[in-house]
C-alpha cells in the first residue's frame, strides 16, 4: 500500500481544512463514483443489498457499547459530523475524511472547532422525531449525552472536550480541554453517531429498536432478533440520489458454515465474515461458484495479543520480553490458519492495518526488527543470559469460547513454539465473558493471549495500552519517555511531525519488548459480480461504504 | 385420574421452587459479570457501580430472588438486560419455532424408529436387520452438528444450493413448516437410532412370551402377532425414553437451530449466557423446567392408555 496523510493521498490537515472551509459539501456525491469500472457505467437505482452478519446487536444505544455487533447496524442509518470516506477511489487501509452532516469547519486554535452543519438535513420521518431538521442542537445534545452518560465505553474518544456550544442553528462550537490532534479523525469514529433527543426522551434510552430513527441513507424497517435486519431507503437523505439501492437485508448467521452456504447458493451479494471477507480456505471454491466474483485483499485490524505483567519477574526482564517474541514463529501460524492460510502481514505496535501510521518493521531499530526473527536457539540463549538457562514456567489466560477455531489453533502453535524455546506456558482457559470483565483489565497471574484490533484510530494501540491510568494498561507500564512522546504526539498537528513521533513509540515500544509480536491477516474481501461501485475497507462502517453501491442485475 | 393428576400437579411445585433457585443462582455464579460485560473494554469504576445499581443489581441476592419470584407468580418473567424487550414477549415469539422443530423431531424420530425396529425384530440376525443396527449405530455415533454442516456445506459447494433462510408462519405457511423439514430430520436422526434399539430389544424379548406363542399357535398372522398383540407391550419403555428424547431434542435443538439460523430459544438461550441476560436465562430455563415435568406427567398418563392394568391412585 502507498503511504499516504490520514486525511487522503494528497491532502494535508492544513489543506483539507482550508477545504473544509471552502465547502466539501457540493463534492458530497463525486468521492463515490471513484475510478474503476464502474465509473464508466451509468449507477442504477433500486434493487436490495443482501449480506450476513455474525450476530444480533446487543442493543441499539450506540453510547452503551463499542461492539461490532450493534456499530455495524446502526452504520445503515445514522449519521456524524465526519466520516471515512468510502468507495472504489479509496485504498483499503486508509482513512482519509470527509463531510458527512457538517458542511465546512474551521479551527480558530489548537483547542477550538467550529463546523457548520448542513442545512436541510431531515432526521428519518418516523416517530417521535417524525422528520424535523437535523440542527446544532442536536449535535450539542448527542455529545453531551456521549460524555455523560452512565457506562459509555466509548467516552475516551470524547473524553478531553471541556464543552460544546450551539452558536446558532447550524453551527456548533467544540472547546477542548488540551489539543488533541486525532480529534476530528475521532470525531469519524463510528461511535460518534448523531442521535435524536426525543427517542431518548421517549423510550428512556436508545436501546429499543423503536428508538433507531437516525438521518443517514437506510431506515430500519425492522429488526428479527437471529433472523435479520431489514432497512429501506431514506427517501429524504441529504446526499441527492443516494443511496442507490431500496433497501438492505442483514441476515443474522452465527455459523460460518451456514454463512458460507448462504453466499455459495446466490442467498446473499457478499463474503460471508465480518467485512465480507471470505476464508482463503473457502477463496478456490468461492471464485469456482461466483464467476466475476470482484475481491480485494488487506490487513485488517484484527491480530493476536499478547499481554504480561511487567512487576512480575521474569517479565521485568526485557531479555525475557525479547525471548518471548523470538520464540513466536509467526509465519507458521499464518500459514496453518483456515482463514489466512499464509496471508499475513506483521504488526507492530499499531497494526498493519494503519498503512499511514504502521512503522513498517524495516524502519525498527535493531532490536526491534530481531523481535519478528523466529529463532528458538536465541530465545535460549536469551534467556540463559537473563538467568534462566532452564527456561520457565508460566500461566497463560485466553478465552475458550467466541474467537473461533483458528483463534484456538493461534494459542496451540504459540504455546508449542514457546515451548520449544524453554518457556512452559500452562494454559488456563476462561469463559468468554470472564475474560473480557476480568483478564483484559489485568485480573490474571502471568500472561494472557487474545485478540485486539476493535479500535479504528491508530492513537488507541498505544494510548490505551501503555499510558498510565488507563484501565487497559494491564502490563504497568509508567514510563515517563514514552509518556512524554505519546502526550507529544497528541499535542503535534502537523501531520508528518506526528508520524514520525508515532513511529519514534513504535520503535521504543518494541525496543522495551512491551509487547509480544503479532501478525494480522490479509484478508479476502468478496462481493460477487453484480455489485457495482464498492470497495471494502477496516472498519464499522459498512453503511457509509455501501451507499453508493449499486445493483447491476 | 383427575386427582392424580392434581396430585401430580401439586407434587411438582416444590421441584419447580427449587429448580427456580437454581435456575436464578447459577447463572449468577458463572465468571463474569453482565454489568462489566455491558461496560466491555472500559470500565469506569464509579460507573459499575451505577450501572450495577441501575439494573437493579445491587441487591442482596435474597431480595432479587423474592422480586424475581413474585413477579413470575404473577406471569412476568422480566425483561431483558440488554434490549429490555419482555421475556415473554421474547418466549412467546420463540416456543413456537423450537416446538415446531423439536415435535417434528420427535415424528420423525418415532416414525423412523418404531417402525425400523420393528422390522428389524422381526428379521432378526437378517441381512435387514445388520444393516439396520449398523445404521442406529452410526446415527447414535455422528453428532447432529457434524451432519447439519456437511448437509448445508456439501450441496451449496457442489451445485450451488443452500437451504431457504427463515420464514415466519404468517408470511408462507407452507414455506414455514418445510424449513423445518431438513433441520428436524437430522434432528430426529439420533433419537431414532435410540428408539430403534430400544424397540428391537424390547420387541424381541415380548415376542419371546408365552401369550405370543399362543397367538402363533391360535395360526394369526404375523402382522397381527407382531403389532397387535406384542408392539403394544414392548412400546412401553420406548414411550419412557421418548419423554428423555424430549429433553435431548430440547438440548440438540439448541446448535440445530444455530446452524441453520432459526430463531429459537436455544439460540436465545445461549446467546443470554454469553452476555449474562440473567432474566432471560431464568425464564427459559423455568420454561424447559417446565416442559420436562409436563412431558413426564404425559408420559405416566400415557402409560395407562397403552396398558391398561396400570392405574392411577
Amino acid at each position: 500500500m502507498t503511504p499516504s496523510t490520514p486525511f487522503g493521498n494528497s491532502l494535508t490537515r492544513r489543506e483539507l481544512l482550508k477545504a473544509g472551509a471552502g465547502g466539501l459539501a457540493g463534492a458530497a456525491v463525486l468521492p463515490y463514483l471513484g475510478s474503476g469500472a464502474a465509473e464508466a457505467q451509468t449507477p442504477k437505482r433500486g434493487g436490495v443489498l443482501r449480506l450476513t452478519f455474525l450476530g444480533d446487536p446487543l442493543h441499539f444505544d450506540p453510547h452503551q457499547t463499542l461492539s461490532f455487533v450493534t456499530m455495524v447496524p446502526l452504520s445503515f442509518v445514522y449519521s456524524r459530523l465526519l466520516k471515512v470516506k468510502a468507495g472504489p477511489s479509496v485504498k483499503p487501509m486508509t482513512y482519509p475524511l470527509e463531510p458527512d452532516l457538517a458542511e465546512s469547519w474551521t479551527q480558530p486554535n489548537d483547542t477550538t472547532y467550529i463546523f457548520k452543519l448542513k442545512k436541510g438535513v431531515r432526521w428519518h420521518p418516523k416517530p417521535p422525531v417524525n422528520g424535523r431538521e437535523l440542527t446544532a442542537d442536536d449535535v450539542k445534545y448527542t455529545y453531551e449525552r456521549f460524555l455523560t452518560i452512565t457506562g459509555n465505553p466509548n467516552k475516551p474518544v470524547l473524553e478531553y472536550v471541556d464543552k460544546i456550544d450551539a452558536v446558532d442553528k447550524y453551527t456548533v462550537k467544540f472547546t477542548l480541554k488540551e489539543p488533541n490532534a486525532w480529534f476530528l479523525d475521532l470525531l469519524a469514529s463510528t461511535s460518534t453517531w448523531i442521535v435524536a433527543k426525543e427517542c431518548v426522551e421517549k423510550f428512556g434510552d436508545l436501546k429499543r429498536v423503536e428508538s433507531v430513527v437516525g438521518s443517514g441513507p437506510w431506515m430500519l424497517e425492522r429488526w428479527e432478533p437471529n433472523v435479520k435486519l431489514v432497512y429501506v431507503r431514506n427517501p429524504d437523505y441529504f446526499v441527492p440520489g443516494l443511496p442507490y439501492a431500496d433497501g438492505v437485508d442483514v441476515l443474522i448467521d452465527k455459523d460460518p458454515s451456514s454463512r458460507l452456504a448462504t453466499w455459495l447458493g446466490g442467498k446473499t451479494d457478499f463474503g460471508p465474515e465480518y467485512q465480507h471477507a471470505v476464508r482463503w480456505l473457502d477463496a478456490p471454491v468461492a471464485k469456482q461458484r461466483k464467476p466475476g466474483l470482484q475481491t480485494a485483499e488487506y490487513t485488517w485490524f484484527t491480530s493476536g495479543a499478547t499481554g504480561f505483567k511487567l512487576a512480575n519477574p521474569p517479565f521485568n526482564d526485557v531479555r525475557v520480553r525479547r525471548a518471548l517474541s523470538r520464540a513466536s514463529n509467526l509465519a507458521e501460524l499464518y500459514e496453518s490458519l483456515a482463514f489466512s492460510q499464509g496471508h499475513w502481514t506483521p504488526n507492530p505496535a499499531v497494526p498493519a492495518a494503519f498503512a499511514d501510521w504502521s512503522i513498517p518493521i524495516d524502519q525498527l531499530g535493531p532490536e526491534g526488527r530481531k523481535l519478528y526473527e523466529f529463532n528458538t536457539a536465541e530465545a535460549k540463549r536469551l534467556l540463559a543470559e537473563a538467568g534462566l538457562p532452564n527456561g520457565f514456567k508460566t500461566t497463560v489466560e485466553a478465552p475458550a469460547t467466541v474467537y473461533g477455531p483458528d483463534f484456538a489453533d493461534f494459542i496451540q502453535i504459540t504455546l508449542k513454539n514457546w515451548k520449544a524455546a524453554g518457556i512452559d506456558a500452562e494454559l488456563r482457559l476462561k469463559e468468554y465473558g470472564a475474560f473480557i470483565s476480568s483478564t483484559i483489565f489485568g485480573k490474571f497471574d502471568q500472561m494472557f493471549l487474545g485478540l485486539r484490533g476493535a479500535w479504528a484510530d491508530p492513537e488507541a494501540y498505544f494510548y490505551r495500552w501503555y499510558m498510565p491510568g488507563q484501565p487497559l494498561n494491564v502490563w504497568g507500564v509508567n514510563d515517563p519517555k514514552l509518556i512524554d512522546m505519546i502526550k507529544l504526539q497528541r499535542r503535534t498537528f502537523d501531520v508528518a511531525k506526528r508520524k514520525q513521533i508515532v513511529f519514534d513509540i513504535q520503535r521504543y515500544l518494541a525496543e522495551q519488548a512491551l509487547f509480544g509480536v503479532d501478525g494480522s491477516i490479509r484478508i479476502l474481501s468478496a462481493w460477487d459480480a453484480h455489485i457495482k461501485n464498492y470497495m471494502p475497507n477496516n472498519g464499522f462502517d459498512y453503511g457509509g461504504r455501501l451507499m453508493a453501491a449499486w445493483i447491476d442485475k | 385420574m383427575r386427582a392424580y393428576v392434581l396430585r401430580r400437579l401439586l407434587v411438582a411445585l416444590p421441584s419447580l421452587l427449587i429448580a427456580s433457585l437454581i435456575v436464578f443462582t447459577l447463572p449468577r455464579l458463572i465468571p463474569g459479570d453482565v454489568v462489566q460485560l455491558m461496560l466491555e473494554e472500559k470500565a469506569y469504576g464509579k460507573d459499575l457501580d451505577d450501572l450495577r445499581a441501575k439494573l437493579g443489581l445491587n441487591r442482596p441476592i435474597h431480595v432479587q430472588y423474592v422480586d424475581w419470584l413474585g413477579s413470575v407468580v404473577r406471569g412476568n418473567l422480566g425483561e431483558s438486560l440488554w434490549t429490555r424487550q419482555p421475556v415473554l414477549t421474547e418466549l412467546e415469539r420463540r416456543l413456537p419455532v423450537t416446538g415446531t422443530l423439536g415435535v417434528m423431531a420427535l415424528v420423525v424420530a418415532v416414525l423412523l424408529g418404531i417402525p425400523v425396529g420393528v422390522l428389524a425384530a422381526v428379521r432378526q440376525d437378517g441381512v435387514l436387520d445388520f444393516f439396520v443396527r449398523s445404521a442406529a449405530i452410526l446415527g447414535l455415533s455422528i453428532p447432529a452438528f457434524v451432519t447439519a454442516i456437511l448437509t448445508i456445506l456439501l450441496p451449496a459447494m457442489w451445485w450451488g444450493w443452500a437451504p431457504a433462510r427463515f420464514v415466519e408462519f404468517s408470511k408462507d405457511p407452507a414455506g414455514y413448516v418445510l424449513q423445518f423439514i431438513l433441520p428436524a430430520v437430522i434432528l430426529g436422526i439420533a433419537s431414532a437410532a435410540g428408539i430403534m434399539r430400544l424397540t428391537r430389544g424390547m420387541l424381541l424379548e415380548v415376542l419371546r412370551q408365552d401369550y405370543v406363542r399362543t397367538a402363533w399357535a391360535k395360526g394369526l398372522r404375523e402382522r397381527v402377532v407382531v403389532l397387535k398383540h406384542s408392539l403394544k407391550n414392548a412400546v412401553i419403555p420406548v414411550v419412557t425414553v421418548l419423554g428423555l428424547q424430549v429433553v435431548s431434542i430440547v438440548g440438540g435443538a439448541v446448535i440445530i437451530e444455530w446452524i441453520f439460523g432459526l430463531p429459537g430459544m436455544g439460540q436465545f438461550l445461549v446467546d443470554a449466557i454469553v452476555q449474562r441476560d440473567y432474566p432471560v436465562i431464568q425464564g427459559i430455563n423455568l420454561l424447559i423446567v417446565l416442559i420436562i415435568v409436563l412431558t413426564n406427567l404425559s408420559v405416566d398418563l400415557l402409560y395407562a392408555a397403552l396398558d391398561p392394568r396400570i392405574r392411577y391412585q
